[in-house]
């Protein structure tokens, strides 16, 4: 890191007298782009939060918290909410206990065929989020395929109630976010030597062991990134609930389009925006803090 | 020939060409005077493709009248009449929007009180929905839709028949028509829909279900997941005519008409081709083509209309006596309300 630092050194930071160090307005269109894509809409969008709404007006002039309130002391926006972390958690959790063996299986694999491996990996992200929902919901409809397969084989003979479920929903988020998680853990992976595990071995541990206490550790940088991207996805899944979750099922991304699409009510969405990106915030730095501690130890 | 000579020579055509252009917008009666554009909010899909076979290419394009579509839901064509209330000049020369919408934005001063000498269609307009602030371009009625293998229903208190239970569906979108429908069960009316509350969430005990569109609630149907809905007689039609086993009934309760409407707001800036449109939408044939194909009622008297679709689509005079036009005034008061209290109690 030192030596990168070096490198980069210019005459200036060197101290070289009369010349001046112009390095760091070499961020500065960078910066002023972000500024204007990322920063102004989100802050555009905060002071819309503080404004109040009125059906013919559609949005009046104001400086209140009354939406954060408003949503803080209703109990079924704070069950959306909490739906929304719930099932965030648990989308998560199964995509990495699907993904190390697949990540795993990925790493080691001859080179011939890692590259058609990765493909495969990447291959369902081609397919957008909406369509892919929407080829669950042939499959897991009363009338779907799996529903018409169970019938067929005479294991049931009244179809199963799956879609419009939570377990639809932790489905298809859990299909559209396995490839991230995979590709994330298998590039860390990638750089864990076999010989350590081949080590681990030779010292009495059994393959699950070596994996245990000495490729995942090792691999932990890409699994926290890929948990991290993963959880961020899931917290603000929209079409896959709308879709497999149908009108009943209430999580936080689908209200926000909601409120500003369908009830015209900008300043109520805008704070429920905001109250799902400080919560996604805050529990993705403090899970990564967490399993940071707990593996640096 | 060197560049410079060709660039002189395509410079010398460029301004010909653009001379020309500019003597033929100036003379009057020549096909760039005549050119028209006019602006149409509407909602995409069937909708839009039957504006384009039905008005636009036969009845409009011949006139010089070139029609632009700006597509989308209703609520964002809603805000966008709002937000640009007060600038000179809208984007939107003439709008679509169900009476329910229509009338919000009539409360919101944004549309234009249709001057009816500028379109002549207007004198053949069935007179019960005309509106000074909207032309009405089609039309239908709340019916109860079954399936007549199942359920063999009169009216919309059979939803609660025991024998249906958990065999009713509902459309998500129609949440303002659904608990109408339960309010009229239940002795409300068109201007108070709180009895139906309670007898909805009776249903929701039972077992009924809710579909987040109308294509749900058809593949529901067609799946015998659910025997009935309410639901418009237009798509009932749509339905039957797709081959999915359905059958309406006009319930004894009452019928809530459905119209679906076009305004000009007031900052349109083509007001003239505007009015043409309106005159071009309200054509006998081109409101045949949209029952043909949508199954909606033409708003004009004078549209033929075969036996058949005669039959399908319309509304007996006995049952034009049962039509309950709803309390707009009501519903955009209480529109929030019952929104929130049909997420929170039904769906929730």
């Amino acid at each position: 890191m030192t030596a990168g630092v070096q490198t980069l050194r210019t005459p200036a930071a060197d101290g070289i007298p009369g010349t001046r160090d112009r390095t760091p307005w070499l961020v500065a269109p960078a910066t002023f782009l972000i500024a204007i894509i990322l920063l102004f809409p989100i802050l555009l969008l905060f002071r819309y939060s503080l404004n109040r709404y009125d059906r013919l007006e559609f949005m009046i002039e104001a400086f209140s918290i009354e939406n954060y309130v408003r949503f803080f002391t209703d109990s079924f926006y704070r069950d959306v909410l909490w739906r929304t972390i719930q099932i965030a958690f648990i989308s998560t959790a199964a995509t990495l206990v699907l993904a190390l063996p697949v990540a795993y299986f990925v790493a080691r694999a001859p080179a011939k065929w890692k590259s058609a491996l990765i493909m495969l990996t990447v291959f369902p992200l081609f397919v957008g989020n909406a369509v892919r929902a929407a080829g669950w919901m042939a499959v897991m409809g009363n009338g779907g395929f799996l529903n018409r397969s169970l019938i067929g084989l005479g294991i049931i003979d009244q179809p199963i109630e799956i879609l419009f479920t939570p377990t639809a929903v932790v489905v298809g988020i859990i299909a559209v976010v396995l490839p991230f998680m995979i590709l994330s853990i298998q590039s860390v992976l990638e750089t864990v030597s076999v010989s350590l595990e081949e080590a681990a071995q030779n010292l009495g541990a059994t393959p699950l062991q070596a994996f245990r206490r000495v490729v995942l550790p090792l691999a932990m940088p890409g699994v926290i990134a890929g948990t991290l991207l993963v959880f961020i996805l899931c917290m603000n899944a929209y079409a896959t609930p709308v879709l497999l979750g149908g009108p009943r099922f209430h999580v936080m991304a689908p209200k926000v389009y909601e409120q500003i699409t369908e009830q015209s009510n900008w300043p109520f969405g805008a704070a429920l925006a905001f109250v799902l990106m400080f919560s996604t915030l805050i529990l993705s730095v403090l899970s990564a803090w967490i399993v940071q501690r707990r593996y640096t130890r | 020939m060197r560049f410079d000579e060709l660039l002189a020579i395509h410079r010398r055509h460029f301004l010909m060409g653009a001379g020309a252009a500019g003597a033929a917008a100036m003379m009057p009666g020549s096909a760039f005077a005549q050119g028209k554009t006019v602006v149409v909010g509407t909602w995409g899909g069937d909708y839009q493709n039957l504006l384009e076979e039905n008005i636009s290419k036969p009845l409009l394009a011949p006139k010089g009248v070139t029609v632009q579509y700006d597509v989308g839901n209703a609520p964002p064509r809603k805000n966008k009449l709002i937000a640009e209330r007060r600038l000179p000049r809208g984007t939107q020369d003439v709008v679509g929007l169900s009476d329910i919408d229509m009338y919000e934005m009539s409360l919101a001063n944004v549309l234009e009180k249709l001057d009816t000498s500028k379109f002549a269609n207007s004198k053949n307009l069935i007179p019960a929905l005309a509106k000074d602030y909207a032309a009405p371009h089609i039309y239908s009625g709340l019916v109860l839709v079954y399936n007549p293998n199942h359920a063999d229903p009169k009216g919309f208190a059979d939803m609660w028949d025991p024998r249906y239970a958990g065999k009713v569906g509902f459309a998500d979108g129609l949440y303002i028509q659904n608990i109408n429908a339960a309010a009229l069960v239940a002795g409300g009316d068109r201007s108070n829909f709180e009895p139906g509350k309670a007898k909805m969430m009776e249903l929701k005990k039972a077992g009924a279900r809710v579909y987040p569109s109308n294509e749900a609630v058809a593949a529901a149907l067609q799946s015998g997941e659910i025997w009935m809905t309410p639901m418009w007689r237009a798509r009932a039609f749509q339905w039957a005519s797709g081959g999915i086993p359905v059958k309406d009934i006009a319930p004894k309760e009452g019928i809530t008409p459905i119209l679906f409407e076009m305004a000009v707001p007031r900052n349109s800036q083509n007001k003239d081709a505007a009015y043409e449109f309106l005159q071009a939408m309200l054509e006998p044939k081109a409101q045949g083509g949209f029952a043909q194909k949508m199954g909606y009622v033409p708003t004009v008297n004078n549209a033929p209309l075969t036996p058949d679709l005669e039959q399908k689509l319309t509304f007996t005079a006995e049952e034009q006596k049962r039509f309950i036009v709803p309390d707009y005034d009501y519903i955009a008061k209480n529109n929030n309300a019952l929104r929130e209290w049909w997420q929170r109690d039904v769906l929730g």
